[in-house]
């Protein structure tokens, strides 16, 4: 012990070398916006004959720790259009209440002019564009789903930097290596949007989240899906991954009593 | 009546005379009409020159390829207008990937104006405007008057001598309401006619028409853009207001 | 008025030497030329009404709305100057909004009308403004459930310390009328604009207070007190339109949304109605009134 409280249970410098306390600098700019602190994992999407399906787990982790396991990372915008959010969960509060605010804003006046899936897309890619350029991103990765002018299914994705791409069917996070592989099995490119059926759709996306479940470990079996179609949005909370089977898991190394 | 303060209200109605007066600029101004059927909206203006060598003064601007307004009153102010809706109208088109909703803007300017009217050390805007354009709902005409006074109207005729245009747009908004495009134009054209004096025609150089709307069957959902006609472009619209009341169209065909 | 001319009419924020501020007064006679609007508030939701006398025969009908969505569940109905009316709105809207920034959740009506009757009140106070030429109706619903935070993810603990208090009710209807003074007061029944006086009179025969008239019941209430306050001055055309906020479980979901057409549409039948019932002798004669585009009052 000496008297320099700043190196007190710290490695000792004769037997570690000097200590590195750069990172105890109080000056330079701030940092904590540039890493998410509690985060949802993937969302998955497909487009089908006269609509989009959705989906995502109910689950918010901190770090490692399942910490939040009813959030809400589907969120329905008007009548016709459905965001689903990974990453940072505070930032996609903040997205949501940018959204609840547009919503009010599109209701002021009553007749027509309703704002489109397509339209919400190039907002929020827009918004997360502006903050990705002021050095302070929104930390999320989000899927917008469900019509554009024509009336036709929309589907597209907005990153934190402000990226965007379009395809028939879209995850996020570890389901773009995940779900994405299984839904271009199940829908290949060759194949036309008339040939899939909403029922199809819906089975493929619970399928993938059951991959999922199986194999992402910052993911949970309690999940939400929405079907959007002309007629509305149709959304549901509190589903549950069905007929598990762990049969494989016996094979995988470091799972249950096979250590090696 | 010395030293009123700028804008204040007045007895015995509550009115306000900078308001009032501001209305009287948009009286001087040249006549323009604009009117609506059931897919497009229509305005036409008569363009005045200064002198006989002077160049005729723009009535008809675009705003957007969904909108464009027809102005009366002082050209400057509708200028400084009509740049703010160029404005917001490219700045839904990038933040959201849509044309501005016509009702939207219109009330835009009309809450500036309105501003204008209770602030000291402001002027009311010296012009009216027509707007005419389209979107999701279908097409539009407004109305907009230095008051922050807007109206969504079927048909509507402001500037010099506009009552006359008025009176025949009511004598025939059935008709109006239910024409077809080219109809519509004529119609248009019939209006401003009424309020020329005797000595006064229509020609290709005092005439002014824009036309908005939707497209027909082939493109569901897709809009005819804003198109400004001038000059020669306008033979034909001017021919067909002269080929009479009955045949208007068959001549029309040449601009669809 | 016996100041006229001695220049204390003039100014805003000047006081005549009998206590009067001119100002404000002559913003008052423009919301008295201005048509008749009028709120009813009920047990079970709000009623918004207002008589939109047609100018001339080219505008568009059903189109040029007058009563205003605040916010989802607030809205604005005014007498006076239409363009002042639409200043007051948006004003009323940003408040709102600024609410649910700070508090994540809906504004109270109550405090709504606080916020905006401050805000018209400063109109009165600088000579560099004029006052509103607005009476205006805030009509609304405080959501009577346990809401939801603004952007909230889950639903939370189910008991105990953060969760949900059983059978817990606050809320209800709210309903308001503000003055070019700023002045404001809640009302069960409001009316502003031309035929006020006789809209009242019939408000206060329908004895709110006791709250035994229903949501559907205020609508055709409503209707039927525009077109009796129409009475005077019948000898022009006039729309009606109407909004209305129910509770979370009635018709609107605690949103204000317009009255759906057919209800409209019934509950105008039912005022013409009464009103034949009234007069037999005297026919429905309506004609055109003078183009009166210039003006504001509507």
């Amino acid at each position: 012990m000496n008297h320099y409280p700043e190196v007190w249970g710290r490695p000792r410098d004769d037997i570690y070398g000097p200590y590195n306390s750069s990172y105890l600098q109080t000056t330079g700019p701030k940092t904590h916006t540039q890493s998410p602190a509690v985060t949802g994992t993937s969302v998955i999407a497909v487009k089908f004959n006269g609509g989009v399906a959705i989906a995502a787990d109910n689950l918010a982790s901190y770090g490692s720790l399942a910490r939040f396991t009813d959030v809400k990372r589907l969120r329905v915008f008007g009548d016709s259009a459905v965001v689903g959010f990974s990453g940072d969960v505070s930032d996609m509060q903040y997205i949501d209440r940018l959204l609840e605010s547009l919503d009010i804003r599109e209701n002021y006046s009553t007749h027509g002019n309703m704002m489109n899936a397509k339209n919400l897309h190039t907002y929020l890619s827009k918004v997360l564009y502006k903050r990705r350029s002021e050095f302070n991103p929104l930390w999320n990765h989000i899927l917008v789903a469900g019509f554009d002018e024509d009336k036709k299914p929309f589907l597209s994705s907005a990153d934190l930097l402000g990226t965007t791409y379009s395809a028939p069917h879209l995850a996020t996070g570890f389901g773009a290596h995940l779900a994405i592989p299984i839904l271009r099995r199940l829908f290949p490119e060759e194949k036309p949007l008339e040939e899939i059926s909403k029922g199809e759709a819906e089975a493929a996306l619970r399928e993938c989240l059951k991959v999922l479940w199986y194999r992402d470990a910052r993911s949970l079996d309690k999940y939400s899906i929405a079907v959007i179609t002309a007629e509305g949005v149709e959304i549901k909370e509190d589903q549950v991954i069905e007929a598990q089977s762990w049969a494989f898991a016996e094979s995988i190394r470091g799972y249950g009593a096979q250590v090696n | 009546m010395a030293r009123v303060p700028m804008q204040s209200l007045s007895s015995p109605q509550g009115r306000i005379f900078q308001v009032e007066y501001a209305q009287e600029a948009v009286k001087q101004g040249s006549v323009v009409v604009g009117l609506v059927n059931k897919t497009h909206a229509v305005l036409v203006g008569l363009k005045r020159n200064a002198e006989e060598l002077s160049s005729y003064q723009k009535k008809i601007i675009e705003i957007d390829s969904h909108m464009g307004i027809a102005i009366a009153g002082l050209a400057s102010d509708a200028r400084v207008l009509s740049n703010y809706m160029k404005q917001q109208s490219l700045g839904s088109r990038m933040t959201y990937g849509r044309p501005i909703p016509v009702d939207r803007i219109v009330t835009q300017i009309a809450d500036r104006a309105q501003t204008n009217t209770q602030h000291y050390g402001k002027r009311p805007y010296g012009v009216g405007l027509l707007v005419a354009g389209v979107d999701e709902a279908g097409p539009h005409l407004f109305e907009f008057q230095p008051s922050g006074m807007i109206h969504e109207m079927l048909a509507c005729a402001i500037g010099a001598r506009s009552q006359m245009a008025r009176t025949y747009l009511e004598r025939n908004l059935d008709k109006i309401t239910n024409s077809t495009r080219d109809e519509l134009i004529t119609h248009g054209l019939r209006a401003l006619k009424e309020t020329l004096s005797q000595d006064k025609e229509l020609t290709v150089d005092n005439t002014s028409v824009g036309v908005v709307g939707l497209a027909g069957e082939e493109g569901k959902g897709k809009i005819e853009s804003f198109k400004l006609y001038e000059g020669q472009q306008l033979v034909p619209l001017l021919e067909a207001v002269e080929s009479g009341e009955t045949k208007e169209e068959e001549t029309m065909e040449v601009d669809s | 008025m016996t100041s006229i001319g001695t220049g204390y009419d003039l100014s805003n924020s000047v006081f005549s030497p009998d206590g009067r501020n001119f100002q404000v007064e002559y913003a008052a006679k423009a919301v008295e030329n201005g048509g008749t609007a009028i709120g009813i508030r009920c047990k079970d939701g709000v009623v918004l009404a207002v008589e939109k006398i047609i100018t001339s025969k080219l505008l568009k009908p059903g189109a040029n709305k007058r009563i205003a969505t605040v916010d989802r569940h607030v809205g604005i109905v005014s007498a006076g100057l239409v363009p002042d009316g639409r200043h007051f709105v948006s004003r009323a809207r940003d408040e709102a909004a600024s609410w649910r920034s700070v508090y994540k959740g809906p504004i109270p009506v109550s405090a709504l009308s606080n916020r905006l009757g401050s805000y018209v009140q400063a109109y009165t106070l600088y000579s560099s403004v004029r006052p509103f030429g607005v009476t205006a109706i805030v009509g609304g619903w405080d959501s009577e459930a346990e809401l939801a935070v603004d952007g909230q993810v889950g639903s939370g603990p189910k008991s105990g310390s953060g969760g949900k208090v059983d059978g817990a009710r606050a809320g209800g209807p709210g309903l308001y009328m503000i003055e070019p003074s700023g002045l404001y007061w809640g009302y069960y029944g409001a009316a502003t604009g031309k035929g006020r006086q006789a809209a009242k009179a019939e408000l206060e025969k329908l004895d709110l207070s006791s709250g035994n008239l229903s949501l559907v019941d205020a609508v055709k209430e409503a209707a039927r007190i525009i077109y009796v306050a129409h009475e005077d001055s019948k000898d022009k055309d006039f729309e009606l339109e109407m909004s209305w906020i129910s509770s979370l479980d009635g018709p609107t979901h605690g949103r204000h949304e317009e009255v759906p057409k057919q209800l409209l549409e019934e509950a105008e039948k039912a005022a013409k109605r009464s009103l034949e019932g009234e007069d037999e002798e005297e026919e429905e004669v309506a004609k055109d009134g003078p183009n009166q585009g210039e003006r504001m009052e509507e």
